[in-house]
């Protein structure tokens, strides 16, 4: 996550830079003039501005007369004798730069290891060249800052010492890694490691060192060595002027973060991946990479290696959403306009994040454009999307509004067949965010969405369900070591259904819950080798779990209302991120969970040592309002470590686990939109999960491919699942219907990717096992005679390969192929009499399987062209969705029609679906 | 509430049909795994009486209906030592040899022994005391579907709350007149030959008594009510379009007062017989009864053990009692008549029409030998002879 923040900071620091342009000519004079006011005279002369401390112009002064001159002369006269640098911006910034500082001396104890040193010289007769140093003087590179290092050991025979020292930024005073330090014509070099650290064996005398490092200037240093020393570069950010800058940024990020199991998938990069019904979707894109998988299409919910759909914590701008799909899972409801990057911890999940056992999806919308109005439309078959920026206040401060709707009920509404014109099947969603940046300290962002489906299931009942959330953010820096950030959530989730049909029956359903997160995060780098992140967070949810009204004068239901469910869910966390040495950087990271379930509410007690069921109730006990009604919690342990083998080849193991303390009721094996989310309370003990996960990392080609190896084990604690028969929707008593049990899962995921190249995509394989044992030892408890079977979205070989191929830079074909195996379904086998009719019985729960799945997606992209000034950019996509027409079922059901037993298949797209899409940027 | 929930999901299919290119089809499901597996079905009551046991066995999906499990040895034994014996009347149904009522207090176990020596034995079960039928009435409503008819409605009331489980099984008696019975009726004149003639009709039954047993899972539970009271609970519902309430219609309803395991058993199995479709909220899986084998704890015996407390009542009605004055319910059969000819170019045809049992003489058509037409009259046999229906007998409990 902090590598994100610091690549997007970078990139706006770059969008700030503009051109160094024509330099206006000026007449001054000052006569030991302090500098301050000099510049001030300067600024009063032309339009220019400066910005700079003060602290770097005291003491000062300035004195000099100037005629006509280019305004660079001036300021080249003023700080001459200065460690300032300017950079002129835009015709009218001037930004002053504190630069590096000339070590004169070293420290006392420097020579203190001289005579191990000596220890280690060379041979006599290798050394060719003894005597004193002299330094001569070169035209080219006069200058150049000049640095002495080490005072002359006549009696050295040394040719060779070693410089080291670290890269600061010079204006943040951050380390700067990834630096490349090379001395001029001499083969030698190295880089800055992550905290900004060199070592350099160089020889003696002068070397001219070059640095070059991604946003940050070139510079040129002349070292002139006469024994080992230390000297840092304080270098300034790079003032390219450029219109676009394209960074390469986490390029070696595989390979390189301590963390395993994450994957972050940039909304900019996922464009030439095939559409379906023309969205761009940055969830979908994710169910192609290993681990990541669907029950199938349609369903929304993401089964991450092995866990169940309930396990995913789902962020957007650190606000949770609960059902992030529209369409039961066809599109996501994630605007792909407004959002800027998904990372996702399927593995190591940080300590900062906790709730769910399976994986955190944490969402960023992008932050808006504070320099200038800007703006993204699409135009798809079903969807239109359009999302606007604007600065509020110039550099500071700016809105981005999107929205997305479809106008399939306009569509309904025209066609002929009676039945299809009275039903609706609408979405929409919204997103506004906020971005303020008040000084260089402060920063707040806000974050507001809603998205909203309604659609006609049958012809007379209307189901709805929409999320609803808001985020506040403050990010706080105390100090260039120490910043803070505040953060503030709440989201919403309802579904209803409205059934208005012939009879008496009409009904009106509703289900909703609500969660408000107070958490506080810190980051304290204290230098050298550790990073500590720590923080609290507590979460308060309510629940209301159901009610039922009829609907009309005329309808004989009776309401129905699930008392409402209250729990608080809090948490400690620290991690630090140590780095060993170059090899071994270790993240550890511990959080303690604590979560009170709490009143008002009934909690019904059973007998001990009995099965639960209406037979069994001993009594029912009341709590008051905010009594404390049951407590659990435990210590989650966020282990993770990264090990070098190479440079480019490392090896990541971690260990962790979690506490879920919220969970979904669903018989379904995909998500339905009649899933209900349930606390933990007296009788529904919090999920556990424990995993282990080793990688393997190497890129090649510098890092034109990436290849990674990823194996991990899980096992999982009170799993929820369903007895059989249960009934979940608008059952009071829901823990008679609830099983507990274990779960444990196994995977190896193996992901190649070519990121660079006229063809370029990702060929991801997985294997892995998913398996529930409900083990009791009362019958009615016991599923599979209590041994471990397939869960419902055990598939154990999931390939995926997405290929893009550029013909020209503005042409672009590209393909997705996806194979799974068919998930576990339970199937009847047979019939039987039983009180004077018949029945089928079912198999074992999940011996079958449905038909494995396939699919292959073209498309074919054309964007306009590449001039950089034009007014709008835009972007031709046709695409064609199951090229293959396969026909893969996405459920399979019986039916019991005329006394025979029927079975049948539901698919989603059975035939290709062509899409063309119109985006375009302003 | 349920039920307006399942109606939904029924028909919930095709529910996305612009985006949604396809939606359901067949699917050549393969039922490779079928195992044939024994099926229990036993309830002991509190009635001294020779008890009944079924014993069948699963069949596959293609076949026509179960097997019996014939000579297995059966028993149940109590908690006192007495062992009751069954033995196989046929059809899967097995007798005690004694009689005997199932006492509280007491231990029920069933152990079954099939003919290939797998043994089986069910939990221990007790007694499930409880409160009798209160009443029966019978009610003419509109159902929730709109149709007018007659409702069959159960009251009863435990005022120690102990009940709350009810299944419900009924038996219903009805009188059916053959609507074109006639005193005479067609015989061959010969032994071979084509020629009928019509002699007086002494066996083909005008009035007839069918029996129907119910052939739902009939519950209710009054768990959630304040007091444990059924209050004109419908355990049937005859349209006013069925013929069986023409004339006299008589019910006997059995109430059996389940202990939780069974109505759990009895209301999942509901619930699976009517889950149909994609939005089922019904977890699919092999439902556990409380037979388990004695070998094998893997192997699947299907079916539910119980004793419960029973009690019955039966009740009687006129269709004038309720529909004075109106139309009676069209008959099971239109009974549309035809006149087929004595014998054409193929041989004969109207004796063998007759002879098999198809058609039986409604009256003499009047036609000229020209019209291509028989001299007799005939329509299906259920039209002049309802012993196809139910037998002619007065049943004993029969009143008037």
């Amino acid at each position: 996550m902090k590598r994100v923040i610091i690549v997007f900071l970078l990139f706006m620091g770059m969008q700030y830079v503009g051109a160094q342009t024509e330099v206006p000519r000026i007449s001054v004079s000052f006569a030991n003039t302090p500098a301050e006011d000099a510049l001030s005279e300067i600024e009063s002369k032309t339009s220019y501005s400066f910005f700079y401390l003060s602290d770097w112009l005291k003491g000062l002064r300035v004195t000099g007369s100037f005629q006509d001159v280019p305004i660079s002369t001036v300021l080249e006269s003023i700080f001459k004798d200065t460690v300032l640098n300017y950079f002129i911006m835009d015709s009218e910034r001037i930004y002053l730069m504190q630069n590096n500082q000339i070590y004169d001396a070293l420290p006392n104890d420097f020579f203190g290891a001289q005579e191990q040193v000596e220890d280690d010289f060379p041979q006599y007769d290798q050394l060719q060249d003894i005597g004193p140093l002299f330094v001569g003087s070169d035209d080219n590179n006069r200058g150049l800052q000049v640095v002495k290092i080490g005072r002359e050991n006549r009696n050295s025979r040394r040719r060779s010492f070693t410089l080291n020292g670290r890269a600061l930024n010079a204006r943040s005073g951050q380390p700067i890694p990834d630096l490349a330090i090379i001395v001029e014509g001499k083969d030698i070099g190295t880089s800055t490691n992550a905290n900004g650290n060199y070592s350099l064996e160089l020889p003696i005398g002068e070397n001219i060192i070059t640095t070059r490092g991604l946003g940050i200037e070139e510079s040129r240093t002349k070292v002139i060595l006469y024994n080992d020393g230390s000297h840092d570069f304080q270098l300034d950010e790079s003032v390219e002027a450029l219109d676009e800058v394209v960074v390469q940024a986490n390029i070696d990020r595989n390979v390189e973060t301590a963390i395993t199991g994450v994957t972050l998938i940039e909304v900019e990069k996922i464009k030439n991946i095939p559409l379906v019904l023309g969205e761009r979707d940055v969830l979908k894109a994710a169910i192609t990479l290993p681990g990541i998988t669907t029950a199938g299409e349609g369903a929304s919910g993401y089964n991450v290696r092995g866990g169940r759909t309930d396990q995913n914590l789902i962020l957007l701008d650190n606000g949770v959403i609960y059902n992030p799909s529209h369409f039961f899972g066809i599109f996501s409801a994630i605007n792909p306009f407004t959002t800027g990057a998904v990372e996702i911890f399927k593995g190591h999940i940080p300590a900062e994040f906790g709730g769910r056992l399976s994986s955190v999806f944490d969402i960023t919308s992008k932050d808006a454009n504070t320099e200038k109005f800007a703006g993204e439309a699409s135009i798809g078959p079903v969807t239109s999307n359009i999302v606007l920026e604007t600065p509020i206040i110039k550099d500071k401060a700016a809105l981005m509004v999107g929205g997305r709707a479809t106008y399939s009920d306009w569509i309904l509404e025209t066609l002929d067949d009676e039945q299809l014109n009275n039903s609706t099947a609408s979405f929409f969603d919204v997103l506004a965010k906020y971005n303020h940046t008040i000084n260089e300290n402060n920063e707040i962002k806000a974050t507001g969405y809603f998205s909203r489906d309604e659609f006609s299931i049958t012809s007379d009942s209307i189901f709805d369900y929409s999320n609803r959330l808001v985020s506040l953010g403050w990010d706080h820096k105390f100090s260039e070591k120490t910043t803070g950030s505040l953060i503030l959530s709440n989201s919403e989730y309802r579904f209803g259904i409205e059934f208005d049909g012939e009879s008496n029956n009409d009904f009106d359903l509703g289900y909703k819950n609500n969660e408000t997160e107070f958490k506080y995060r810190m980051k304290y780098i204290p230098g050298g080798k550790h990073t500590l992140d720590f923080g609290i967070a507590s979460k308060l949810y309510v629940v209301d779990p159901g009610n039922i009204d009829p609907l009309g004068a005329d309808s004989d239901v009776s309401s129905l209302v699930i008392p409402r469910e209250k729990g608080l869910e809090s948490a400690v966390f620290i991690s630090d991120s140590y780095k060993v040495n170059d090899k071994l950087l270790i993240d550890m990271g511990l959080r303690f969970s604590f979560y009170a379930a709490l009143g008002a509410g009934q909690q019904r007690i059973y007998q001990d040592n009995a099965p639960r069921n209406s037979g069994t109730l001993v009594e029912t006990q009341e709590f008051d309002e905010n009594e404390v009604i049951e407590t659990f919690g435990g210590p989650e342990v966020r282990l993770s470590a990264r090990y070098f083998l190479a440079p480019d080849f490392s090896v990541k193991a971690s260990v962790n686990n979690a506490f879920q303390y919220i969970h979904t009721l669903s018989n379904n094996t995909t998500v339905s939109p009649t899933d209900t989310w349930k606390l933990s309370d007296l009788n529904i003990k919090p999920q556990e999960a424990y995993q282990a996960s080793l990688g393997f990392y190497k890129n090649f080609d510098g890092n034109k491919y990436e290849l990674s190896l990823e194996g991990y084990y899980k096992e999982q604690r009170n799993l929820l699942d369903y007895k059989v028969g249960a009934q979940l929707l608008l059952n009071e008593a829901i823990e008679q219907e609830v099983l507990q049990g274990d779960g444990q899962a196994y995977g190896v995921e193996f992901l190649v990717k070519k990121n660079e190249g006229k063809l370029n995509g990702w060929l991801g394989y997985t294997y892995s096992r998913s398996f529930v044992k409900l083990d009791s030892e009362f019958n009615e408890e016991r599923i599979n005679n209590g041994e471990f079977f397939p869960s419902n979205f055990d598939k154990p070989h999931d390939i995926s390969v997405v290929a893009n191929y550029k013909f020209t830079r503005r042409f672009s074909a590209s393909a997705n192929f996806v194979y799974q195996t068919g998930r576990p379904v339970t199937f009847p086998i047979g019939s039987f009499a039983f009180n004077n009719s018949e029945f089928v019985f079912y198999s074992d729960r999940n011996k079958f399987r449905i038909p494995d799945y396939y699919r292959l997606d073209l498309s074919f992209n054309m964007e306009g062209n590449h001039k950089i000034k034009k007014f709008a950019h835009s972007f031709w996509s046709f695409s064609i969705y199951n090229v293959l027409g396969r026909n893969n079922p996405y459920s399979v059901f019986f039916v019991t029609e005329d006394g025979d037993i029927k079975a049948f298949q539901s698919s989603i797209f059975a035939i290709p679906v062509p899409t063309i899409t119109y985006n375009f940027k302003f | 509430m349920s039920s307006a929930i399942g109606k939904f999901v029924i028909v919930g299919q095709c529910f996305i049909l612009l985006l949604v290119t396809s939606c359901i089809e067949p699917f050549n499901a393969t039922f490779e795994d079928f195992e044939s597996a024994l099926v229990i079905e036993a309830t002991i009551t509190n009635e001294t009486k020779q008890q009944e046991i079924f014993l069948t066995r699963s069949y596959e999906f293609d076949d026509e209906g179960p097997t019996p499990e014939v000579n297995a040895n059966v028993s149940i034994n109590d908690s006192e030592g007495n062992t009751y014996v069954f033995e196989d009347q046929g059809n899967g149904l097995y007798l005690s040899t004694e009689t005997f009522a199932a006492e509280s207090g007491q231990d029920y176990q069933l152990s079954v022994t099939t003919r290939d020596g797998r043994s089986y034995r069910s939990d221990q079960v007790q007694l499930k005391t409880g409160t009798g039928i209160d009443q029966i009435t019978a009610e003419r409503i509109t159902d929730d579907d709109g149709q007018d008819g007659m409702a069959i409605l159960v009251d009863s009331f435990d005022p120690s709350g102990t009940s709350k489980n009810y299944r419900y099984e009924y038996e219903e008696t009805y009188r059916v007149i053959a609507p074109t019975w006639w005193p005479i009726k067609l015989v061959p004149e010969a032994e071979f030959g084509c020629n009928m003639i019509l002699v007086a009709n002494n066996d083909l039954a005008r009035v007839c008594y069918p029996t129907n047993r119910s052939n739902q899972i009939i519950l209710t539970s009054t768990e959630d009510l304040a007091e444990d009271r059924v209050d004109n609970f419908m355990v049937r519902f005859i349209s006013s379009e069925n013929y069986i309430i023409s004339h006299r219609y008589s019910i006997l309803v059995r109430q059996y007062v389940q202990s939780d395991e069974a109505f759990n058993f009895y209301s999942t199995l509901l619930e699976f017989s009517s889950s149909e479709s994609l939005f089922s909220q019904t977890q699919p899986g092999f439902l556990q009864g409380n037979v388990f084998s004695n070998d094998n704890s893997e192997e699947r015996v299907l079916g539910f053990f119980e004793v419960s407390t029973v009690s019955e009542q039966r009740i009687f009605f006129n269709y004038d009692d309720f529909y004075p004055g109106e139309e009676l319910p069209p008959y099971v059969d239109p009974c549309g008549t035809s006149a087929p000819v004595i014998a054409n170019m193929g041989g004969c045809v109207l004796r063998p029409l007759i002879e098999s049992g198809a058609g039986v003489y409604a009256g003499d058509s009047g036609a000229q030998p020209s019209d291509n037409q028989g001299p007799y009259l005939v329509t299906r046999r259920v039209c002049g002879d309802c012993s196809v229906l139910g037998p002619p007998e007065i049943p004993e409990f029969w009143t008037e």
